[in-house]
């Protein structure tokens, strides 16, 4: 601490002997008083310039003297203003969006796009939701989920399943934010469709690699997703109607034109249908995001999110399945002065599911309560230095899960999972430091802790071993328990801490390209629990404490960025290497479910991932879209450790389940008219890795298969094309309702790809087959959007 | 119990959607053949026991006709720890080792001596008991069809002890049985009901069970450790079309290959009591 305030004095000494002075403000969109995140704003004829950063907020130093201030942002007209910079003061701006002309806008080529090449941060991919709502999808709901993984180094395990895959990761080693707030299942419907609802959604960010300082407890991404602050100039309505659910948007300003606010609903209706024909089971699922913010005065600002998700299935017969999210995040932006930016933030937030059996009369309720506090600082130190520091605290309640009976007759004992408790804190500072004219570095610290609290018993193991490997049968076997040890409410059960160094380099080889180098490590504390082919909502999120270790990783990347024809086209190709120590994997016929003794059925391996990944961008124009390639490998391996044995796969390297060695995707918009816009996506990837039998055998008259090695052979190829056309009939621009038809393809020429390929005997002749599983053929789509 | 649950499940919201299933040509690898040692020793409670059989073949490849080969020529040897004694099966020369003066004692331990091809195989294991099903009936509203008949089992679980249990049901029109397994791990000391409802299947020609149609049950106590093996098996048995199963991984049974440990046998060698029950619907 004492050195960080040196470091203070020592700058701002510095300054005032060269007589600078410091103009700071927001920059917002002028139609909408929405905050633009990452706008260039910066002093024509010089290097000296800023990006906005979260909240809109710049801030530049220079020299006293008369500038011309630019405001350059992606789909925006450039914005500029002559100040005289003879003392430190305030400049908001707002910015209009470009007007649509059929001819290419021509963008002198300013010292805006300087900035962007000379940032060191590497690794990250900024989509805003106007991109996203380009890319045609299933069933034509927009599905952010989905569009990232048309990114290079981005995949999914199938149509059907939730979460995503970043450079060969696992889907909980991924980070997802929605406005701050920790959210553990980004599906709904198992994975058909994403919780975010575009109409809600400003801007999303991911992190492949380079994770700033500022982010931690994930080690292979951070999804920072935000929410639109809400219309504040005018009352506006947006929605959608579609085949499966329909949305509706209300926002404006509210507080004297001092805040605005935004509801937004989303639900789906299939199942009304499937109703009045008589079809007893249904799938439903709904949300509502809401926020408003309130501007006490020009230095603070108050904003309240929330959202809250749910999906439901009914299966006549007695079953019945519910899951959800819900969160909230409260949060004061401090401008201390022209230099130093604040934001506290307080969220909450819940993840749980139920699961009701009429047929074997119980009820199984599991859930995650977290209580989480924020404080982040943002000091432009001067043009050359800008400092990130902070800190986070987070409260883990895990309820793993509490069976009860459901009717008196029930043969279930009721049973209660211990509740498993932990703190995880984090502490970091950042520097993005213009070395010389060409060389940035960004170089940061952060310091996390975890630990594990009561009240709890934890069991005792014979020689420490959970898990001891039978040499005699050849499997794992439960170790034997000798006693358990028990913690009180809040006593410490074990604590880790780690130094988590980031460090990332740009060189500016000319106007238009630059290399960057970078090397992280990330430590990740609570892990998702499956052992199965793909993530399912019975899933465990497990903390780190006596017996689960945390993952540890390692990535270093390096890169090359250009941009041509005055930043029409843009090219990055990366390559990176990443390690993760400590990644579980299950025995062979592991049981997780209703398991307290987790650690019984586990093994600590490792896994590492390298790949090269190419990007293409064509962003202005008519025509826009990208090419993503990726060619990489992903594998891990798990020894026998403390528990004695080969390990799993004799303790060979095998794929991971993520590896996909080959991964192509197109996705392209061409804007013929006014009225008319055509829309494609091709995608082609190497199919996921998989266990095939290699023989058979008599047993209780039934055939059994017999596997050999993991992960030996793969699904076939996955590959498809999607097209979509939207049309706008109304041009009147004078009119206040705005609507739009859209109308698409998935999967165009039907390709059945295999979502899983399993072996079995034909229940009816007796012969062993092989049945592909796949999820969507062609399937059509209308749906129709509009503001109002 | 619980996996069966969780299987039931995904299979349940995996039925709502789109999702379509197809027959399709795959190349598999081929592994050597090993040897199967299907050592199921079944007391009928209320029967002396002392006929039993063991059946030995070898495996095959995946898509082979034949799914197994015949083993003749071994020796196949049951010893009575306890007390010493052994039982020599004889060759029938199909596959099938047989004695007729076996002495099943619940809670002995028992040893099995397989010797083929140059290999001695052993397994250990101890007779397990079973209670009596309390009673065999119809229900029609349970499951997932309203209007398909199920045959339940009724049983009281000994509070005392834990308890596993395997289950085979064959009935008429079915090819192949039924396997199940469960343990007393939620339902200790209770009386525990379980069903079978055949649905509708037209792809495969399967009715749902009607008046007359009967069914026979096979209802055995097993040990901890056989419950885990068959559990896997039945688990990874019923993983046709569900995209939510566990890696598969080798079925490691207790036959271990004391010559070389490398070459184990498929199968299980099992003691077990057992009550069988026919029933027919109304």
């Amino acid at each position: 601490m004492k050195k960080l305030v040196l470091l203070f004095i020592l700058f701002t000494a510095v300054l005032t002997a060269q007589e600078n002075y410091t103009v700071s403000g927001i920059v917002k969109e002028a139609s909408n008083g929405e905050t633009a995140f990452g706008a260039s704003v910066f002093l024509k004829g010089t290097t000296i310039g800023s990006l906005t950063n979260d909240y809109g907020f710049f801030s530049i130093t220079a020299p006293k003297g008369t500038y011309t201030m630019i405001v350059s942002y992606m789909g925006f007209a450039e914005k500029s203003l002559v100040i005289v910079l003879d003392k430190d003061q305030t400049v908001d701006f707002e910015i209009t969006e470009e007007s649509t002309q059929l001819d290419e806008v021509v963008i002198t080529a300013g010292e805006s796009e300087r900035v962007n090449i000379k940032t060191p941060q590497m690794s990250v991919s900024l989509l805003k939701i106007s991109t996203i709502k380009k890319i045609p999808v299933v069933l034509g709901e927009v599905d952010v989920v989905k569009s990232i993984q048309m990114l290079p180094g981005v995949t999914n395990n199938g149509e059907a399943s939730s979460g995503f895959n970043v450079r060969g990761g696992a889907v909980d080693q991924n980070l997802v934010l929605l406005d701050e707030a920790i959210i553990y299942n980004t599906s709904h419907l198992l994975g058909f469709f994403s919780i975010f609802n575009a109409d809600a959604i400003k801007d999303v960010k991911l992190y492949k690699g380079g994770i700033p300082a500022s982010y931690g407890g994930r080690v292979s991404s951070v999804l920072d997703v935000r929410q639109k602050d809400g219309n504040s100039k005018d009352f506006q309505l947006t929605g959608g109607i579609g085949v499966i659910s329909s949305r509706l948007a209300v926002e404006g300003p509210v507080f004297n034109d001092k805040g605005s606010f935004l509801v937004a609903g989303r639900t789906s209706y299939a199942h009304l249908f499937l109703k009045a024909a008589g079809e007893k089971n249904s799938a439903k699922f709904y949300d509502l995001n809401l926020k408003t913010n309130y501007e006490i005065n020009k230095s603070n600002k108050l904003y309240l999110s929330g959202y809250f998700g749910r999906d439901d299935f009914n299966l006549d017969g007695g079953f019945d399945s519910s899951y959800g999210n819900l969160s909230g995040n409260l949060r004061w932006n401090h401008i201390f002065n022209d230099r130093l930016f604040s934001n506290v933030s307080l969220i909450y937030s819940k993840y749980d599911y139920d699961l009701l059996l009429d047929a074997f009369e119980f009820e199984w309720v599991a859930s995650i309560y977290n209580y989480n506090i924020k404080y982040d600082l943002n000091y432009y130190v001067s043009d050359a230095f800008k400092l990130d520091f902070g800190t986070n605290a987070i409260y883990y309640d895990f309820d793993p899960g509490a069976i009860s009976p459901t009717t008196e007759t029930s043969p279930i004992n009721p049973l209660q999972l211990e509740h498993k408790k932990a703190f995880e804190t984090g502490l970091y500072v950042n520097a993005e430091h213009k070395l010389t004219d060409k060389l940035t570095a960004q170089y940061g610290l952060r310091y996390s802790s975890f630990t594990r609290l009561g009240e709890q018993s934890i069991v005792n193991y014979e020689n420490d071993q959970p898990v001891v490997y039978n040499n005699e049968l050849g499997i794992y076997q439960a170790g034997t328990a000798i006693g358990e040890t028990v913690y009180e409410e809040r006593e410490e059960i074990e604590t880790f801490s780690n130094l988590e160094p980031r460090v990332s380099l740009s060189y500016q080889l000319n106007d238009d390209s630059s290399v960057k180098a970078g090397y992280s490590r990330t430590a990740q504390y609570i892990h998702l629990l499956s052992n199965t082919q793909s993530v399912t909502p019975l899933d465990v999120w497990t903390p780190s404490g006596k017996f689960i270790k945390p993952q540890l990783s390692d990535q270093y990347a390096v890169g090359y960025f250009r941009n041509f024809k005055n930043k029409t086209y843009s090219l990055e190709v990366e390559a990176y290497y990443k390690t993760v120590e400590n990644r579980i994997d299950y025995i062979d016929g592991s049981n997780l479910i209703g398991q307290n003794t987790i650690e019984t059925e586990i093994l600590n391996g490792e896994s590492r991932a390298y790949g090269l990944e190419i990007l293409l961008r064509k962003s202005k124009g008519d025509f826009t879209g990208w090419l993503g390639y990726t060619i990489s490998q992903s594998e891990q391996r798990t020894l026998g450790g403390k528990a004695g044995g080969p390990g799993i796969n004799g303790g060979n390297w095998y794929k991971s389940a993520h590896d996909r060695t080959h991964d192509l995707s197109l996705t392209v918009s061409y804007k013929v008219s006014e009225k008319w816009t055509f829309g494609a996506n091709a995608i082609f990837q190497t199919g996921r890795p998989v266990t095939y039998p290699n023989g058979q055998y008599e047993y209780e008259g039934v055939s059994i298969a017999s596997y050999g090695e993991r992960n030996l052979d793969r699904l076939p190829a996955y590959h498809r094309l999607d097209l979509s056309a939207t049309f706008v009939p109304n041009q009147n621009q004078n009119k206040r309702w705005t609507g739009e038809w859209v109308f698409g393809i998935y999967n165009v020429y039907n390709q059945k790809n295999a979502a899983s390929i399993s072996f079995g005997q034909n229940r009816e002749t007796g012969a062993n087959e092989a049945t592909r599983t796949s999820i969507f053929g062609i399937v059509p789509s209308i749906s129709y959007n509009f503001k109002f | 119990m619980i996996n069966t649950v969780r299987i039931i499940v995904v299979l349940a919201i995996y039925a709502f959607f789109t999702s379509c299933t197809d027959v399709i040509d795959v190349e598999v690898s081929e592994a050597a053949p090993r040897l199967v040692i299907e050592a199921s020793l079944n007391w009928e409670k209320g029967t002396a026991g002392n006929t039993q059989s063991v059946k030995l073949s070898t495996s095959t490849p995946y898509f082979n006709n034949t799914i197994s080969n015949i083993v003749t020529g071994a020796l196949v040897t049951v010893t009575d720890v306890t007390n010493g004694t052994d039982f020599i099966f004889t060759d029938q020369n199909n596959g099938v080792y047989t004695t007729s003066n076996f002495i099943p004692v619940v809670n002995h331990a028992y040893t099995l001596e397989v010797i083929y091809d140059g290999d001695t195989y052993i397994a250990e294991e101890s007779l397990r008991s079973v209670v009596d099903i309390e009673d065999v009936y119809q229900t029609i509203e349970k499951g997932f069809d309203d209007e398909a008949l199920e045959v339940n089992i009724d049983f009281n679980d000994p509070a005392d002890e834990e308890n596993y249990y395997f289950i085979k049901i064959e009935a008429q029109d079915n090819l192949l049985p039924v396997l199940f397994s469960l343990s007393d791990e939620f339902t200790n000391g209770n009386l525990t009901s379980v069903y079978y409802e055949r649905l509708k299947d037209t792809s495969i020609h399967r009715e749902k069970f009607i008046a007359g149609d009967s069914v026979a049950i096979e209802f055995y106590g097993v040990s901890e450790q056989y419950y885990n093996y068959v559990g896997l098996l039945i688990d990874q048995y019923n993983s046709v079309g569900n995209p939510f199963s566990s890696t598969p991984v080798p079925l490691k049974g207790n036959c271990i290959n004391i010559t070389d440990p490398e070459n184990y046998a498929f199968g299980y060698f099992r003691l077990t009591q057992v009550v069988k029950k026919s029933y027919t619907f109304e």
